[in-house]
């Protein structure tokens, strides 16, 4: 391990000055996936400026009735907050599925947002890997590829993002807030991480130096019967085989809205548009959520292990729909 | 006799444990303590072509690098298993030969631990490579040599009495099929770790976690050419072993050897992902199992055969077929072991070694006959009990086998089965009960205890035995008050010291039959040299004479009785599950162990050790499996991120239930042991309950979400 320094940021500004100042260094909030990274010589940062006494903290109404969340939120006080739960109960449910109470406790939502994926070839350097090492090749392709990507993988990795919050994230709609040497901009959710394609090494579109600074939610009344649905090896405390977050909206005995969004399955949260728009206009019923289950899936390319992931990203769809349309609770 | 015996008792060394006052091998602190860390290979098959150690020496800290260039001379060990044994009989850095993925080529000793891995991770290796092969279907199998040499020959390879082919083709029903196990791993909480402090070059302590500390101070000795008595091993706690801490590994070895080179204190701590190379595993097996029945259920002919892995530098069968013999008669029986060699690290114990998985396959097999037909399991298995063990001989000394399966079936609800597969439902749930029985031979060693007596009227225990978790501190503790007629509270026990006498074995569920007789025995001494009946007597005469202490030291040892009969525990398991089958989850909803295990000691820790036993049965059953990268031979699965043992999510109320009576002919306590038992059975009981739930029979484990849709 490299030697590097410490330091607690005493200001926004001053701290995204100390990282364009050294590339070389790195944020640290909860420290939850990063000193892991550390430990098994994934990164190795200059130093740490350490954010997480910063004042990013609070959970707060928007002028149009939506949630801004600050970046410093714990994972376990968003989850606990009383309006996620009341108006975007898929997001506290996402949260409560991932990870353990311990955990949850110190992990924040931008540290959330930013954690890597847990290829076991990313997280082993015995192993090539673009993502770690660009260009020294992807063994995972050919090797064992069980928990990997079926969607929208490219030849130099099939590594997925083990987010739960995000998949929430992404079928709420939501706005990611940064800030750089610029100033501040806007990314929408679902540009917010990348697809992999030739440069898997970037799982974000954030600019290096650039630090979030809170998520934004839009108001969404149908989110109160959002649903989130997490398959995986055990009850507890284990990464997302698939998951999905899914809401339905109804008009009458019509859909009128659904958002779906995907976890465990693709490089970033996967939403499902075409399925969405699919929906839009159709009856409620299991054959409707079976073809939108299909469409999200068509474009599906699986590996040696992981073909059941089709299947069971179908079914969880599915399902999710099923429950959403019956009013939401837990799937 | 039985004030304290049978009763429920708390740990002796719970409160210890919880604080953090319990001190474990890498936790010993000792004076200019040095730091070491494992260079392991990024190859698993080839040689080391170099390795720029001059590069490592230069990095900050360092104070020493040890290769197979440089590697002090040890010897190689008797490996009888009673004076001594190591795990993998090559010995650490003996050659530049790669023969497994992360197998240790070098150890780095730096002032912290920090700079000693960060020069290992660093260090420039070039390789030649070879190729690997990791995947068993593509391995060679020939006839697995006996288990643990000659002496053991009913555990041989092959058997056949009767004859198989001829019964099995006039049977009225038989039936065939494969089951598969993958590889597991022992998992302990805590990691092996060792702190190796030598006094000279004459006389060395080792700090180490170990299940057998004299066979491992033997070791050592052995190893390193001293006597005996120059080697101290100390081990107070063992933070779970399930089998891989019996015997000194390679990285204990090199620790032990660099250490005396240096003539400083060193550790060396495996790190969680070398553990899975480095530290042993359960091969995985494949297993066919052949009934022929009489339609009323008889059996007429039972056939196992099993293929197993072990690694290019130890031959270690896992023995599946060792429980065939005892569970089910049958004129014509016939076993069959095969072994092949991958590139992947030595496997070795792991808790109920061949007997857990060979039990999965047995169990899953008298399930899919009283399904084929139209017998309830629990019945099927009532007709086909045997007396005795048929490969080995002997009738067995005490058999509550028919007990176990009833007292299930009660507490369980059994009879209120519906027969037939998917015809159970919760809501959109469907509802599957399974059985299966378990049994784990009774074994039993030779050990010694001091009993002393001091003044201030407690009783304190010394012999060299260890408590892995188990509650072994306790059932000294309560074996010493019941024979002195003392409370719990005034008995101090130590142990995991070899310098206190040979406490034997803990391993094959043997310690509480080996040592509780010895601890009764050092009491009755005891007494006797104090010309008392009880502790109090001897305490009076203390305070009269002024005297400091009675003192005296028991011993006990099994006699013929193992020639005229076999000692085996027995149970049965009954177990509810849940299928969501549409999305492919299953949840354990009840579970039900009923258990012969001849007297209990400690009702508390006894109920606990087959908790233990189901909770990493149902492990094995639902989500545990290593597999290794078919191009690399590496292990994608090393870490308990990657390595799934259950969450507190997956288990349910699991009610435990002895029955049975004193086991005498066994030894005088009438205790056999807990320690395995209790994961027998386990995963076919999971996999039959699914089949009742879903109609899907599932033939290989871990029974993961791809296998159920
Ligand atoms: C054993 C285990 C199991 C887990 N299981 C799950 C699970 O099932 N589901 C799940 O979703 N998650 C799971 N997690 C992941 C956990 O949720 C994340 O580790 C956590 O959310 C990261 O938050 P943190 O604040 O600790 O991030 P840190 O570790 O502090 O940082 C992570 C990364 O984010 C960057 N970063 C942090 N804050 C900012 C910011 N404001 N702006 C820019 N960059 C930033 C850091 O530089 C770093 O690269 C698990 C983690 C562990 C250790």
């Amino acid at each position: 391990m490299k030697n590097f320094t410490y330091g607690r940021a005493s200001s926004v500004e001053e701290v995204i000055e100390q990282a364009n100042r050294d590339r070389n260094a790195m944020y640290i909030a909860g420290g939850t996936n990063l000193v892991d990274r550390m430990k098994a010589f994934l990164d190795e940062p200059s130093q740490l400026l350490d954010i997480s006494r910063l004042e990013m903290q609070s959970i707060e109404r928007t002028q149009d009735g939506g949630l801004r969340i600050d970046a410093l939120v714990t994972n376990t006080d968003l989850a606990n907050n009383a309006n996620v739960r009341r108006d975007y109960p898929l997001l506290s449910r996402a949260i409560l599925a991932g990870a353990s109470q311990q955990i949850r406790n110190m992990a924040t939502v931008g540290g959330n947002l930013m954690q890597r994926t847990r290829c076991a070839y990313y997280y082993d350097t015995a192993f090539a890997c673009n993502k770690r090492q660009p260009g020294t090749g992807c063994p995972a392709i050919n090797g064992i590829n069980r928990i990997h990507a079926i969607l929208g993988a490219s030849d130099r990795c099939v590594a997925v993002n083990p987010s739960d919050m995000s998949v929430a994230l992404a079928a709420l709609d939501a706005t990611v807030e940064v800030q750089g040497e610029q100033g501040q901009r806007d990314i929408p959710f679902v540009d917010f991480h990348r697809l992999p394609g030739d440069t898997p090494e970037r799982d974000t579109n954030l600019e290096p130096g650039e630090l979030i600074t809170a998520v934004v939610l839009p108001p969404m009344a149908f989110a109160q019967s959002g649903v989130y649905l997490k398959l995986r090896d055990r009850a507890s405390y284990a990464f997302a085989l698939v998951s999905v977050a899914a809401a339905v909206e109804l008009s009458g005995d019509q859909i009128s809205t659904a958002r779906i969004a995907l976890g465990g399955v693709a490089h970033k949260p996967w939403r499902a548009s075409e399925a969405e728009a699919f929906l839009q206009g159709q009856t409620p019923n299991q054959s409707t959520f079976e073809q939108a289950a299909d469409i999200a899936l068509q474009e599906a390319q699986p590996l040696a292990y992981n073909a059941f992931k089709v299947d069971l990203s179908r079914r969880a769809i599915r399902r999710a729909l099923a429950v959403s349309s019956r009013g939401g609770g837990i799937a | 006799m039985n004030q304290i015996i049978g009763t429920s008792v708390s740990r002796k060394d719970g409160r210890a444990k919880v604080t953090g006052t319990a001190t474990y091998g890498a936790e010993h602190q000792l004076p200019d303590l040095v730091h070491g860390y494992l260079i392991t290979a990024k190859i698993a098959n080839g040689r080391i072509l170099n390795i720029d150690t001059q590069a490592i020496e230069r990095s900050p800290g360092v104070m020493a690098v040890f290769t197979h260039e440089n590697m002090p001379r040890v010897f190689t060990p008797t490996n009888d298993w009673a004076n001594s044994q190591i795990y993998e009989t090559r010995l650490p850095l003996a050659d530049d030969r790669v023969h497994y993925g992360g197998q240790i080529i070098g150890l780095v000793v730096a002032d912290t631990l920090e700079r000693a891995r960060d020069a290992a991770h660093s260090a420039a290796i070039e390789y030649q490579e070879e190729p690997v092969l990791v995947t068993a279907e593509n391995a060679t199998y020939e006839d697995s040599p006996p288990w643990f040499g000659e002496d053991f020959q009913f555990q041989e390879g092959t058997f056949e009495t009767g004859d198989f082919a001829v019964a099995a083709a006039d049977a009225p029903t038989t039936l065939e099929a494969t089951y598969n196990t993958e590889t597991e791993l022992n998992s302990p909480m805590e990691p092996h770790a060792l702190v190796a402090h030598w006094q000279g070059n004459d006389s060395v302590t080792v700090y180490e976690p170990t299940q057998w500390v004299r066979v491992s101070q033997g070791t050592y000795a052995e190893l390193f050419g001293l006597p005996t008595e120059r080697v101290r091993v100390v081990s107070p706690y063992v933070g779970g072993a399930f089998g891989a801490k019996a015997f000194p590994w390679p990285h204990g070895i090199l620790c032990v050897a660099a250490a005396r080179e240096l003539q400083r204190p060193l550790k060396v701590v495996v790190s969680r992902r070398q553990m899975t190379a480095n530290t042993g595993h359960r091969s995985q097996t494949e297993q066919t199992v052949r009934l022929a029945a009489n339609t009323d259920g008889q059996l007429i002919a039972l056939e196992h055969t099993a293929r197993t892995c072990t690694s290019p530098v130890e031959v270690f069968s896992e023995p599946c077929t060792a429980v065939t013999p005892v569970m089910y008669a049958t004129p014509n029986l016939r076993l069959g072991q095969e072994l092949a060699v991958l590139n992947v690290g030595t496997p070795t114990f792991m808790r109920a070694p061949g007997e857990a998985p060979g039990m999965f396959a047995l169990e899953s097999a008298m399930d899919e006959l009283a399904w084929e037909l139209g017998l309830d399991p629990v019945e099927l298995r009532l007709r086909n009990e045997t007396q005795e063990h048929q490969r080995r001989g002997g009738v067995f000394s005490t058999k509550n086998f028919a007990a176990c399966l009833s007292t299930g079936a009660e507490q369980f609800g059994w009879s209120q089965r519906q027969m037939q597969p998917r015809s159970q439902q919760q809501g959109d749930r469907l509802v599957g009960w399974g059985m299966a029985a378990a049994t784990f031979p009774g074994y039993r060693g030779a050990a010694m205890a001091k009993v002393r007596l001091l003044p201030d009227e407690t009783a304190h225990v010394l012999t060299s035995a260890n408590d892995m978790g188990t509650g072994a501190y306790t059932m000294v503790a309560m074996t010493a008050a019941e024979n002195l007629g003392l409370p719990v509270e005034q008995v101090r026990v130590e142990i995991g010291d070899s310098i206190m006498p040979d406490g034997g074995l803990a391993g094959g569920s043997q310690m509480t039959a080996t040592l509780a007789p010895a601890v009764m025995n050092a009491c009755q001494a005891v007494l006797e040299t104090a010309n008392a009946e009880n502790a109090q007597q001897a305490f009076a005469s203390l305070q009269e004479s002024g005297r400091a202490a009675y003192e005296a030291t028991g011993s006990a040892a099994p006699g013929e009785e193992g020639t005229e009969f076999t000692f085996q525990s027995w149970g049965a398991h009954f177990c509810e599950v849940t299928v969501d089958e549409d999305i492919a989850r299953l949840q354990i909803t009840r579970w039900v162990s009923v258990m012969d295990i001849g007297r209990v000691l400690n009702a508390k820790t006894a109920a606990s050790q087959i908790r233990g036993g189901v909770i990493m049965g149902i492990g094995s059953a639902l989500m545990e499996e290593c597999h290794f990268d078919p191009a690399s031979g590496h292990p994608v699965v090393y870490d308990l991120a990657t390595y799934h043992v259950p969450a507190h999510a997956d288990i349910p109320r699991i009610e435990v239930t002895f029955v049975g009576e004193p086991d005498l002919n066994f030894n005088p306590m009438g205790v056999r042991g807990a320690g395995e038992i209790g994961i027998m059975g386990v995963a076919p009981a999971v996999a039959n309950a699914v089949y009742h739930a879903t109609g899907k029979r599932i033939r290989s484990l871990p029974i993961i979400p791809d296998k159920i849709i």
